[in-house]
């Protein structure tokens, strides 16, 4: 029922006074307000730095642009010698995909293996945590400094030892067959933030499940697939994304180990044909478009690179987010 | 029996096994672990290594030989004397921690305004931060070096530092996750007690995620203080401001390095993230938890 | 609420004053009481002795001119001076090992004309070297003088000839591949111990690449009259990528790398052939320097690089290349400048004595008969070699030196056996290179 004044069109709902309705109304527009003001960060965040990139990125790729004179149109040029003429784009993708395809299954099953043992050792748990967590806290260039240093092929300690047990080492990070393997090797040795999730998720698997499974008489591997699996998948689902998120963007181990594995000192160092080495097997796409926009500053062609990556980008994750409720259960609630 | 808290049932007082029986079981629990074992000991390798280089002398590093003869604790100091590293180590600080803080300072709200309140199109928005999360940096970097290079800010730090205070989205979703798990009652009785949404937040919801807020804390420091490719972008042409990231790169060109020397850095440089790990263990582990499981 | 906005606003604001002090290299606004600030980049390193004679010369000038304050920034490469261009952030006078840069530099006015200065102080071009003339400019726009050249020769290490039985430096290819398979040392385990010669790219190389140099011994040439790259056309291509892989198949590729994995760094005193590690290396005149502070007792010897059997003619000649130093865009006292880089590339005492530091070739007529250059039988060789007609260098490209990359990402991987067919390879060489400068041309990708 309303009172007095004439009101503005509302629906008379019953119990409802003007009173109420106003002071509901008003309530809803100071939640608007503080909803404003906490997402206000965010807002000006990422329209500055991501919406505007994203369109500028789009209106660049059609230009010719090297920051010293103002970006010229030149339409589908860019896209036309990405796609068809440059020769040192294919090196590239093929580069990043195997990394994604290659690198990111390894780490995950490696991550759970590790976890499954250290799992089991009832005391030493936290010591065995501790070992396998250390070497992800490295900082990447560090890593992958040692890492190079000690591949060495001639006198790196782990070629050393091996000519010692009558094996000829290979040339690690001076071959192009085994450059990538070797950026692989170095990403296995940081799988310990993954791998504590994994471990985290297998010791909360409930006992119960195992002791039913046993009792039906499955086997340790059977146990393996029937109860572990399914109750980490979410974590499993988890460390994929993380782990082709950061194959697309792969970077600072590959290009701090093409430059030094080269060897080149400063001084006459600005070749660029560094990135990659050796033999463009360690060219990925990151670096690629880091080369052509900040070293040759093409601007124009690294957005049109950057168009192209970030239509890879969103369709993996599409393809992976999809197919994610196939095969990942949750138990219970979903998390 | 007292009536003291002595339980009834008096604790088995355990005899220790007699030394052939225990090292039997070592033995065995060694065996039964020794995959595990193995890989812990390939794990510590490259950290071994990396510390014996780090102790040769330079003709040693570049020789077959694997243990350093005589140990050249002298080294470390030779790095300081070689190379700025105070002046990357004060940038690196001053990049991680105005970074983390501003970061703190600006994601907190946003991920409770995501979670705790109710509003038209906050889906979407979580959908468009979960967007941004997965999307490569290289997407956008073109034009915001060009932002950037026209304020006249390339070469400094600013560029690395201003993004994270506002909001990061990593973050955001860490904080959204933990905010969730807050349950409704604690929130309504602040309300009922007639405090409004920012004193919830400020006292109620800040006191409750601590580990939440310290964990996000720690991996925007662990992670600013390893980053790479920006520090590259902006600071790369200006020594006076790299980072330890940039500066360990460069490292062995600055001074036609000697592996021994890179290699007493690269310990130098790893080292202040292992203390910070073993200071606050359990809240790295924790942490690590928080994003995987409720990830 | 409003407060919380209100601390915000604030600290932007903050951020955003405080930001604004973050340049370097600029000078001050000067009046006549104080002196003009400049910034001289330099691409010699800190680490080598190379940085200190150079400071040395510009400290001299500096002492002359109290009206200039000089500061010398070394360890300079190119990337770096494309980023300050285009950051704003340049400094006064900058110089630069990668010649072939000249293409980007001059068109897009990155460096400044410098033919309005060179006319109103009347010096002529004629005052300066021939091959360091081509490479300071481009299509006759000048942005950059020649701040003493560098030119590639023949180390040899003396007792090694004497203890293997060779009386004279290899003059032609097959001579070079003879002695340095006979100089060739092995461990008992059959890897490499000494290695006579290393044409290998990619291994102590640097700007010219190695393929560039090894190309003017055997009298390759680069495009046809028209512009378009002939690497394929040209026999001498193929010729001496065939002799570098033939001599690196011999010693056995992998056995090679590994070897050279083990070496010290090129510009450290453990540099491989000052450690006997090398018997022969192709390397530029500067090493005399080197090898005079780091290893004075090597007993060794310079010569012309061997060149082509069937090129004889060419014996004595060499790749030419060099420093060059020009001015950026936007400095805010372009006069001073000028003066600064007309002293460093005009002054007969200054040329000679950064040539007697550095051990570069001085790059003015005038210079190179100074009587204050200090004689050294090792450099004289160098001197021959650059004064040698057949002595050449890269063309210039508006690419810059993007092209030269192209060619050796594909020579490392010919040595490496991974082109089966070298032709084909060089066909599709030329289309790449025609491809870049096409697009850099008209605009779009390299």
């Amino acid at each position: 029922m309303s009172s007095g004044l004439a009101a503005a069109p509302e629906v008379e709902l019953p119990g409802l006074t003007l009173e109420r309705r106003r002071a509901k109304r008003k309530a809803a527009w100071r939640r608007r307000r503080l909803v404003l003001l906490l997402m206000s960060p965010w807002i000006v965040g990422f329209s500055v730095f991501f919406g505007y990139p994203l369109v500028t990125s789009a209106y660049l790729s059609f230009t010719h642009y090297d920051l010293l004179s103002s970006p010229r149109w030149i339409g589908l040029s860019n896209y036309r010698y990405l796609l068809g003429t440059d020769q040192q784009i294919w090196p590239a993708v093929y580069n990043t995909l195997w990394m994604i395809v290659v690198a990111v299954p390894l780490q995950v099953a490696f991550a759970i293996g590790i976890a499954l043992m250290v799992a089991r050792a009832r005391r030493g748990v936290g010591i065995f945590r501790t070992i396998f967590y250390l070497p992800a806290l490295a900082p990447p260039v560090a890593a992958t400094l040692g890492f190079v240093y000690i591949l060495n092929p001639a006198n790196g300690p782990v070629n050393i030892l091996l000519k010692h047990l009558g094996i000829d080492g290979p040339l690690w990070f001076q071959s192009p067959g085994w450059a990538k393997p070797s950026l692989v090797l170095l990403g296995l040795w940081g799988v310990g933030n993954i791998m504590i999730i994994f471990l985290a998720a297998v010791l909360d698997v409930p006992e119960h499940l195992h002791e039913s499974a046993q009792l039906d008489g499955a086997g340790p591997l059977r146990r393996f697939r029937a109860v572990t699996l399914p109750s980490i998948s979410p974590v499993i689902l988890f460390a994929v994304v993380i782990g082709v998120i950061q194959g697309l963007q792969y970077f600072t181990q590959a290009y701090v180990a093409a430059n030094i594995a080269s060897g080149q000192a400063s001084q006459s160092a600005d070749i660029t044909s560094n990135l990659g080495y050796p033999e463009q097997s360690t060219l990925f796409y990151p670096v690629l478009l880091y080369q052509n926009g900040f070293r040759n500053f093409e601007m124009g062609y690294a957005s049109s690179m950057a168009m192209l990556l970030l239509v890879v980008a969103l369709a993996v994750t599409v393809v992976i987010l999809v197919n994610s409720r196939r095969w990942v259960h949750y138990r219970g609630t979903a998390s | 029996m007292s009536s003291t808290s002595v339980p009834l049932t008096m604790p088995f007082v355990k005899r220790k096994p007699p030394a052939s029986v225990r090292r039997r079981r070592f033995l065995i629990a060694v065996a039964n672990h020794s995959l595990l074992i193995a890989v812990s000991i390939a794990f510590l390798a490259p950290f071994f290594f990396i510390t014996l280089t780090a102790l040769m002398t330079d003709n040693q590093a570049l020789s077959a030989a694997l243990w350093p003869h005589p140990f050249r604790w002298s080294n470390f100091l030779d790095v300081f004397h070689k190379a700025p590293i105070w002046r990357w180590t004060l940038n690196t600080m001053m990049y991680a921690g105005l970074a983390t803080l501003g970061l703190l300072l600006s994601s907190i709200p946003v991920a409770y305004a995501l979670s705790r309140l109710r509003w038209r199109g906050r889906d979407a928005v979580f959908l468009v931060v979960l967007i941004a999360l997965m999307l490569p940096p290289q997407v956008s970097v073109v034009p915001l070096y060009v932002m950037w290079a026209k304020l006249h800010l390339v070469g400094t730090l600013w560029p690395l530092i201003v993004p994270n205070w506002l909001g990061d989205a990593f973050s955001i979703f860490l904080l959204r996750q933990f905010f969730l798990t807050i349950p409704e009652e604690y929130l309504d009785a602040a309300r009922v007690d007639g405090c409004g949404e920012l004193r919830i937040l400020g006292t109620v919801v800040l006191r409750l995620a601590k580990p939440a807020i310290a964990a996000v804390a720690l991996f925007s420091f662990l992670y600013t203080f390893n980053d790479f490719f920006l520090p590259l972008l902006y600071t790369g042409e200006n020594p006076h401001n790299w980072v330890l990231s940039i500066g360990l790169s460069e490292f062995r060109s600055l001074h036609q390095v000697q592996w021994n020397l890179t290699m007493a850095a690269t310990l130098l440089v790893m080292a202040p993230v292992i203390v910070l790990f073993f200071l606050a263990q359990r809240a790295f582990v924790e942490g690590v938890t928080l994003t995987g499981v409720k990830g | 609420m409003k407060r919380v906005a209100a601390a915000w606003f604030l600290l932007v604001a903050a951020l955003s004053l405080t930001a604004c002090g973050g340049s370097s290299g600029k000078s001050s606004k000067a009046s006549s009481a104080h002196p003009v600030k400049l910034t001289v980049w330099a691409g010699w390193s800190a680490s080598t002795h190379e940085l200190k004679v150079f400071k040395g010369v510009v400290a001299e000038y500096d002492r002359k001119h109290p009206e200039v304050k000089i500061k010398v920034v070394g360890d300079i490469v190119d990337t770096k001076i494309l980023a300050a261009i285009r950051s704003g952030n340049v400094p006064d006078v900058v110089s630069s090992f990668t010649s072939s840069n000249v293409g980007k530099y001059c068109p897009t006015g990155a460096w400044i004309d410098l033919a309005p200065y060179l006319k109103k102080d009347k010096i002529s071009l004629a005052d300066f070297t021939k091959t360091p003339l081509y490479y300071t400019q481009y299509k006759g726009k000048r942005c950059a003088l020649p701040l003493l050249a560098d030119t590639f020769g023949l180390y040899y290490n003396k007792a090694m000839f004497k203890a293997a039985g060779i009386t004279s430096p290899p003059k032609t290819m097959s001579q070079l591949t003879a002695d340095a398979q006979k100089l060739t040392q092995k461990n008992p385990d059959g890897s490499l111990k000494v290695v006579g010669f290393d044409p290998a790219s990619g291994f102590y190389d640097g700007a010219p690449n190695k393929v560039l140099r090894f190309a003017s011994l055997f009298g390759g040439h680069y495009t046809d009259a028209k512009g378009h790259s002939i690497l394929s056309k040209d026999p001498a291509w193929a010729k001496s990528m065939q002799w570098v892989k033939n001599l690196i198949d011999w010693y056995g590729h992998d056995k090679l790398v590994r070897f050279q994995a083990g070496l010290g760094d090129e510009f450290s005193a453990s540099n491989a052939f000052e450690k006997g590690k090398l018997a022969m290396v192709e390397d530029g005149e500067w090493r005399v320097a080197f090898i005079d502070l780091e290893h004075p007792n090597l007993d060794y010897g310079t010569a012309p690089m061997p060149v082509d059997d069937s090129h004889p003619e060419l014996y004595g000649s060499g790749h030419v290349n060099g420093t060059i130093i020009g001015i950026p865009k936007g400095v805010p006292h372009p006069a001073e400048a000028w003066a600064l880089v007309k002293y460093l590339t005009t002054d007969t005492h200054a040329l000679a004595k950064l040539s007697n530091g550095l051990r570069n070739v001085p790059t003015t007529k005038e210079s190179l008969k100074s009587p204050e250059l200090k004689p050294d039988p090792h450099f004289a060789t160098f001197l021959r070699i650059i004064d040698n007609p057949k002595s050449n260098t890269a063309p210039i490209t508006t690419v810059g030196s993007a092209y030269q990359d192209l060619i050796q990402t594909f020579a490392l991987k010919y040595q490496a056996g991974h082109v089966s067919d070298l032709h084909a390879g060089l066909v599709n060489l030329d289309k790449q290179i025609d491809a870049q400068l096409k697009q850099a041309e008209t605009g779009g990708a390299p």
